[in-house]
């Protein structure tokens, strides 16, 4: 049967989840009706649809600045227009999922900052947590409100071959791409008018609704207005545009370390009527920048002293510092014992096997099988440092070694998952490319809710399994189907 | 309000209200370098809003030289390019306090300034078209500011910075011009020298309802400096001035209100209770240099009081 022109001339990649090519040559029912739209379009249509998603996201400024001789060029994230669509049963599954590992990991925060039973008890050995560099002796016994240390979080999902969810990374501590994720949002509304409602998407305005009444309620003051604020480190920062989004859609303050002084361990921003008091910081500068008297003294994005505020539970702090601890990549593969510890449920979303190459035996079990590896930094982020052993040269991979070496804590290796394709609209074709899945859940005094959509990233160059932005990577939006 | 906050919003304005009085003084000189009766130059107005001389050398007059020089030119730190760039990374600070309409104006605006095709336009095609695409721009901020921002201390330091920087501009055009007449006296009778500063500074048709006879250099400074209903008149500005910050008053500033209060209408007072006869018998260079300084002394307590730059 023949389903659309655009369809028939798709070609899925062999032994690869695809999100839209079903069994029998067929469209899956979850996206007949997007696929029926676009095939009454012609490819001119399709092109103007792309132009016109560039043209909104560039006057709309939802750009970052790449610096370049001097000169500021402006960027955008680059976005395809089909949509990725999840169905309401994969979603139910998902949003389990993500709240049985976040309360398990928000659980395993407050354990290793106060009395270290999982150490004790043997399940996670002491040496992986004390030579982690995100875990910060300064939180030991330091009082978080509400025992709460994830608020935002952003889990990285991805799917293999047989279509199973496997948890990537846990993104713990200042996620980013949930701006995005509305942004998107917004962008489709104006591609594909009407589509939206009628093929049954949830709705992602929420978002910053539920965030703000989760910020609302960890202020320390007992009083009816208290002072909100989002801690950028400024215009240069490449997600700035998010965090003038979100200090737009909450209605908070957007402030930089230079707005923020502490004095007699409260902290004020600087007005023009005079200092007043700050209440709740939604920062979005890293542990080790946010306060020169504690951590990094070269610091300037940071504030003198908000560290000893926060211990006096003058101010709360989201997410909570030290939450790296629980999303180094080596202690990644101590999660599902977690859930096990904590909860006494059986893991309901996967991890990827992971090797630690500080073990002597797995490290030699990786080295002889590297083709089929890919090798990360515990620490890393945004695809940096990473060898994805199936594509690299053999001096690469030598070069890689003698790093590895140098300190095999620092690395672990997967094997080579093959992530799902979705359809994309590339010089009027649709074609297969690797994607992603981060979902935003946020968690507050009344437990965590997670926002039915998220990020969806796309790896845009043909047989790249790696969807990070940095290494060319694009975004979808992501449409969850009511059920 | 934020001090940084403020100081962005200040400043965004400052530069926006100097890209639109270079730009229609660009458009009118240029016009008038089509009139070629007398000798034209571009010295004053690359004096006025590029500061330096030198740079005058190397253009040489050419007309189509100085315009990329002063709308798309990098290495002129005032050039409409650099100036807009600066004003949206100010807009860009403080995204969340401005209506999104108004963001977006700005954002293109930079834009159209940055596109490659405007430096290319600037060589061939007409300048007056280009320049008023611009002058357009400006206009719809000024609309947008009007219909969607909220009436509150971020609109009031937008104003402070807006006819301080009106002023300043106002005080150096009669300076400049004024002192061109010192060096060639022919020009105190040239009409169509008046005609076009008036032009350039949009008082022309008021001119000519007010004045029925002739251009005289001295109606002309009673207009630029002491008319009330002149938007760009000196007066006028520092008028708004006063006005803008009469609304910034609050309990918890108010010993830094009451000195920036007296220093405001001290100003006020001086050039209240000048005429043009009293300004002559001063000299009119150092009245205007008294005023200049004057309003530099306001933006630096600005800069001390409410924008924690101490």
């Amino acid at each position: 049967m023949s389903e659309s022109a655009y369809f028939d001339k798709y070609n899925p990649i062999n032994g690869v989840w695809d999100e839209m090519y079903g069994p029998e040559a067929l469209v899956r029912d979850h996206y007949r009706k997007v696929i029926e739209y676009i095939s009454g379009e012609s490819a001119d249509d399709l092109n103007k649809k792309e132009e016109l998603a560039k043209r909104l996201f560039m006057s709309q400024g939802i750009t970052f600045t790449v610096y370049n001789s001097g000169e500021g060029i402006e960027k955008i994230f680059p976005f395809d227009i089909i949509p990725r669509i999840i169905t309401a049963s994969e979603w139910a599954f998902v949003e389990k999922g993500i709240k049985q590992r976040l309360t398990a990991l928000n659980l395993f925060l407050k354990d290793v900052y106060h009395n270290q039973f999982i150490i004790n008890d043997g399940i996670v050995p002491i040496d992986i947590i004390y030579s982690c560099p995100h875990f910060l002796r300064e939180m030991h016994h330091l009082q978080v409100p509400y025992d709460i240390y994830v608020h935002i979080s952003g889990i990285d999902l991805i799917r293999d071959h047989d279509g199973t969810f496997y948890v990537l990374e846990d993104n713990l501590r200042t996620p980013s791409g949930v701006s995005y994720m509305l942004e998107n949002r917004e962008i489709t509304k104006r591609l594909f008018p009407d589509l939206l409602p009628q093929c049954g998407v949830r709705s992602v305005t929420e978002y910053p609704t539920i965030l703000y009444k989760n910020l609302l309620a960890l202020s320390p003051r007992q009083i009816h207005n208290p002072t909100i604020v989002l801690l950028s480190p400024g215009i240069y920062n490449s997600a700035y545009f998010e965090h003038t989004t979100l200090a737009r859609l909450m209605g908070v303050e957007l402030v930089e370390g230079r707005d923020l002084v502490v004095n007699n361990h409260k902290v004020y921003m600087k007005t023009t009527t005079g200092l007043q008091q700050v209440d709740v910081i939604y920062r979005r500068v890293d542990d080790e920048f946010l306060d020169p008297l504690v951590f990094n003294p070269a610091s300037m994005l940071g504030v003198a002293g908000i560290m000893g505020a926060y211990r006096k539970g003058n101010v709360a702090i989201v997410n909570a510092t030290g939450t790296g601890v629980a999303d180094d990549k080596a202690v990644y593969t101590y999660v599902p014992d977690m859930i096990r510890y904590y909860l006494n449920e059986e893991p309901i979303l996967k991890n990827v096997p992971t090797h630690q190459l500080g073990h002597a035996d797995e490290r030699e079990h990786v080295f002889k099988n590297i083709n089929n590896m890919v090798i990360k930094k515990t620490n890393g982020s945004g695809g940096y440092g990473m060898l994805m052993g199936h594509a690299a040269t053999e001096q690469e991979i030598d070069e890689y070694k003698i790093e590895v070496m140098k300190d095999p804590r620092n690395f672990i290796a997967q094997p080579t998952i093959s992530l799902s394709a979705a359809p994309c609209y590339m010089q009027g074709e649709l074609k297969p490319r690797r994607v992603d899945l981060r979902p935003y859940a946020l968690y507050g005094p009344d437990g965590i809710e997670i926002v039915p959509g998220g990020l969806t990233r796309v790896a845009l160059k043909e047989g790249s399994l790696v969807v990070n932005s940095s290494q060319g990577g694009g975004s979808k939006d992501t449409w969850v189907l009511a059920p | 309000m934020l001090s940084r906050v403020a100081a962005s919003f200040y400043w965004l304005s400052r530069y926006i209200e100097r890209s639109d009085g270079m730009l229609r003084m660009l458009k009118i000189n240029y016009a008038s370098s089509q009139d070629a009766v007398q000798e034209f130059t571009w010295k004053p107005v690359i004096r006025i809003f590029a500061g330096h001389d030198e740079y005058s050398e190397a253009l040489e007059d050419s007309s189509r030289e100085v315009l990329k020089f002063m709308v798309t030119g990098k290495i002129n730190a005032n050039s409409i390019l650099n100036i807009i760039t600066l004003a949206r990374e100010n807009a860009r600070s403080v995204q969340e306090h401005i209506p999104k309409d108004l963001w977006q104006c700005l954002n293109e605006y930079y834009h159209t300034v940055k596109d490659p095709r405007l430096e290319k336009a600037l060589q061939r095609e007409d300048p007056i078209g280009l320049l008023d695409i611009l002058i357009k721009q400006v206009m719809l901020y000024y609309g947008t500011i009007e219909i969607t921002m909220e009436r509150g201390e971020g609109r009031s330091f937008m104003n402070i910075g807006k006819y301080l920087e009106r002023a300043i501009q106002s005080v150096d055009i009669l300076d400049t011009k004024f002192g061109s007449v010192g060096d060639n006296p022919d020009l105190l009778t040239d009409t169509s020298y008046w005609k076009h500063l008036l032009l350039s500074l949009g008082g022309y048709e008021l001119y000519l309802k007010t004045y029925r006879e002739g251009f005289e250099a001295a109606n002309i400074l009673e207009q630029v400096v002491l008319n009330n209903d002149f938007p760009r008149s000196v007066i006028y500005s520092v008028n708004n001035i006063q006005r803008y910050f009469d609304r910034l008053k609050s309990d918890s500033n108010i010993d830094t209100f009451r000195e920036m209060s007296f220093q405001i209408g001290r100003l006020q007072s001086r050039i209240k209770y000048s005429s043009v006869k009293t300004i002559e018998q001063e000299g009119l260079h150092s009245f205007l240099t008294q005023i200049r300084k004057e309003l530099y002394g306001i933006g630096n307590a600005l800069n001390e009081y409410y924008f924690a730059n101490s």
